[in-house]
C-alpha cells in the first residue's frame, strides 16, 4: 500500500513535468494565499489558479486546447430532453443497440461488461444534455465515472466513452486531435511494414540464391 | 580461424536481456489485455490472476523498462567519446546515422535486387542502428502514454480527460508495431534469414565467429586489422553446454513471440476494437 502510494506521488511529479496546463502555478504564486489554500473539501490542485476551467462550460469542448478536444460534432435535440425517447415506436420492446448502433461497442461494455442502463440510468432515459441528466457534463464526474473511478474529476469525465472511429473523415471535424494523432501513428507503423515486409523477402531470397549457387561471402 | 570477436560489452548483453525480459511481460500482459474479450486473452490474462492482476503487472513491469531505460540513456551518454566530441558521434563505431548508412541502405537494396556489388559494412549495418534507435522512439512514444495511462484519474487532474482518447490509441499502435517489428523483422533478419538460421546468438555470447563476421562487416574486420586491433578483441567461442543454454533460452524467447503473433494475427477479427 505504502509503495503504492509512493508511485503515485512520483507520478503525480512525472506528471507535472508533462504538464499541458493545470496545476503548474505553486500556491505561492497567488496573490491571495488565503483563497488558495484547501479547505478540506477539495483536492489541492483544485484550488490552485486555473482550476475552474474544468467547470466552465459544458467542459467538451477544446476551450483551452484550440478545439482539438472531442465536442464539435453536431448534437442531437432528442439529448436535453428529459426522456429522450418519448414518442420512439416499439421502444418497450427493443434493446437498445438495436437503435444505437454506433454506441454498440466500447471498451467499458466488451472489456468491464458495463451495461448501457449503469450510466444512462433507469427508464424514463434522460438525454445526455438534459440540465437534471446524472450524464450532464456538470454532474458525470460524481454520479456516472466515480461509481466504479474512484476520485473522478470533471477532466476526467470528459472521457470519450463512445469513441468515434479514428480513422474516419467525420472524427476529423469532431475530435481532430484524436484523428490526426491516430492517422500518424498508423502511417508510421504501415510505412515501417510497407518498407520492411518486401525488403526483407527479397533479402531471403538473394541470400538463398547466393547459398545455393555457392558464393563464399554473401554480398559479392 | 575459428576464434570470435567480441562484439558487445557484458553491460549492453545485460540491457538487451533486460530488454528481452520486460518487453515479453509487457507484451503478454498487454496483449491479454488487448484481447481479454477472447478465449485466447483470457488464458494470457489467466496466468496472472485474471485481468486485474496481468495490469498491474503491466504497470510494474512498464515503469521497470523505463527505469531501465533512463539508466541507458545516462550510459550513452557516459559512453560517448567526449575527448573527441563531436567528431566521437560520426566515427565507425559510432551508433548514429550518417551518410554511409543511406549509401549502404541503396547498396544492399542493389544487392538484393542484382544490380550492384553489395555494400562492406563496417561495425553497423543500418538495420542494425535503425533497431537500435526504434527502441529510443518507440520507448518515448509507450513510455509517455503508459505513463498518462498508469492512473487515468491522477493524470486528469493535469490535463483534460480526453487526452487518454488519444494516448490509449497511440500507446496501442505503438506497442503493436513494436511486437510486429520484433516477432517478424527483427527475428527473422537476426536469426531466420539463411545466412543467420538457424540461430544467432552473439547478443548472448557477446562475441561472433570471425567467418561470418568477415562476410557481414567486412570493413570493421579490415580496419581492426589495419589498425592491429582484432588480436586484442579476439575470444574462445562459448563452450558447447553454454551454447546449448543460448540456443534453449533463445528459441524459448523467439517462440514466446511467435506464438503472441500468431495468436494475435487469428484472433483480431473477434476484437470489437475497429480502427
Amino acid at each position: 500500500m505504502q509503495s503504492k502510494h509512493l508511485i503515485r506521488r512520483v507520478l503525480a511529479g512525472v506528471l507535472s513535468c508533462l504538464l499541458l496546463h493545470g496545476p503548474a502555478t505553486s500556491v505561492a504564486a497567488n496573490p491571495n494565499a488565503y483563497e488558495a489554500a484547501s479547505s478540506g473539501y477539495f483536492r489541492d490542485q483544485d484550488t490552485l489558479p486555473g482550476a475552474y476551467i474544468q467547470y466552465r462550460g459544458s467542459s467538451e469542448g477544446g476551450g483551452a486546447w484550440w478545439g482539438i478536444g472531442p465536442g464539435s460534432g453536431s448534437v442531437k435535440r432528442s439529448s436535453f430532453s428529459a426522456d429522450a425517447h418519448l414518442g420512439v415506436a416499439g421502444y418497450g420492446i427493443r434493446s437498445c443497440v438495436s437503435c444505437h448502433q454506433a454506441q454498440r461497442y466500447s471498451l467499458h461494455s466488451s472489456r468491464g461488461n458495463v451495461t448501457c442502463i449503469q450510466c444512462h440510468r433507469g427508464q424514463p432515459i434522460a438525454g445526455i444534455h438534459h440540465y437534471y441528466s446524472a450524464l450532464n457534463p456538470i454532474r458525470k464526474h460524481a454520479y456516472v465515472c466515480a461509481k466504479c473511478h474512484e476520485g473522478a474529476s470533471p477532466s476526467f469525465a470528459t472521457y470519450v466513452i463512445h469513441e468515434p472511429s479514428p480513422l474516419s473523415l467525420a472524427t476529423a471535424q469532431e475530435f481532430s486531435l484524436f484523428y490526426y494523432a491516430v492517422w500518424l501513428m498508423v502511417i508510421l507503423a504501415g510505412g515501417v511494414f510497407a518498407i520492411f515486409i518486401p525488403y526483407v523477402s527479397l533479402w531471403a531470397l538473394r541470400e538463398l540464391i547466393g547459398l545455393l549457387s555457392g558464393r563464399k561471402y554473401s554480398h559479392d | 580461424m575459428t576464434d570470435n570477436v567480441k562484439r558487445f560489452t557484458p553491460t549492453q548483453m545485460l540491457f538487451h536481456f533486460g530488454l528481452i525480459i520486460t518487453f515479453m511481460l509487457l507484451s503478454v500482459t498487454g496483449l491479454a489485455w488487448m484481447y481479454i474479450e477472447t478465449a485466447w486473452g483470457q488464458v494470457l490474462a489467466s496466468l496472472f490472476g485474471g485481468y486485474a492482476g496481468a495490469l498491474e503487472v503491466h504497470r510494474i513491469t512498464g515503469l521497470i523498462l523505463l527505469a531501465g531505460f533512463g539508466i541507458h540513456v545516462l550510459y550513452t551518454i557516459w559512453s560517448i567519446d567526449w575527448k573527441q566530441f563531436p567528431d566521437s558521434l560520426m566515427s565507425r563505431d559510432s551508433m548514429v546515422f550518417q551518410w554511409r548508412d543511406v549509401k549502404d541502405f541503396f547498396l544492399h537494396l542493389g544487392w538484393i535486387l542484382g544490380l550492384s556489388k553489395g555494400p562492406e559494412f563496417d561495425r553497423w549495418s543500418w538495420w542494425e542502428k535503425f533497431d537500435y534507435w526504434a527502441v529510443w522512439w518507440g520507448l518515448i512514444i509507450v513510455g509517455v502514454t503508459g505513463l498518462m495511462l498508469y492512473d487515468p484519474v491522477l493524470t486528469s487532474d493535469y490535463m483534460p480527460g480526453w487526452l487518454l482518447n488519444v494516448a490509449l490509441w497511440v500507446h496501442r499502435i505503438e506497442a503493436v508495431l513494436a511486437m510486429a517489428h520484433i516477432f517478424t523483422i527483427h527475428f527473422f533478419i537476426e536469426h531466420f534469414r539463411p545466412r543467420c538460421f538457424p540461430f544467432s546468438a552473439t547478443m548472448f555470447e557477446g562475441s561472433k565467429a570471425i567467418d561470418h563476421l568477415r562476410q557481414e562487416h567486412p570493413a570493421w574486420i579490415a580496419r581492426l586489422e589495419t589498425e592491429g586491433r582484432l588480436d586484442r578483441l579476439r575470444v574462445p567461442p562459448a563452450p558447447v553446454p553454454l551454447r546449448i543454454l543460448y540456443f534453449g533460452v533463445g528459441y524459448a524467447l523467439i517462440g514466446l513471440g511467435l506464438f503472441l503473433l500468431i495468436f494475435g494475427l487469428a484472433n483480431v477479427m473477434l476484437l470489437t476494437l475497429q480502427l
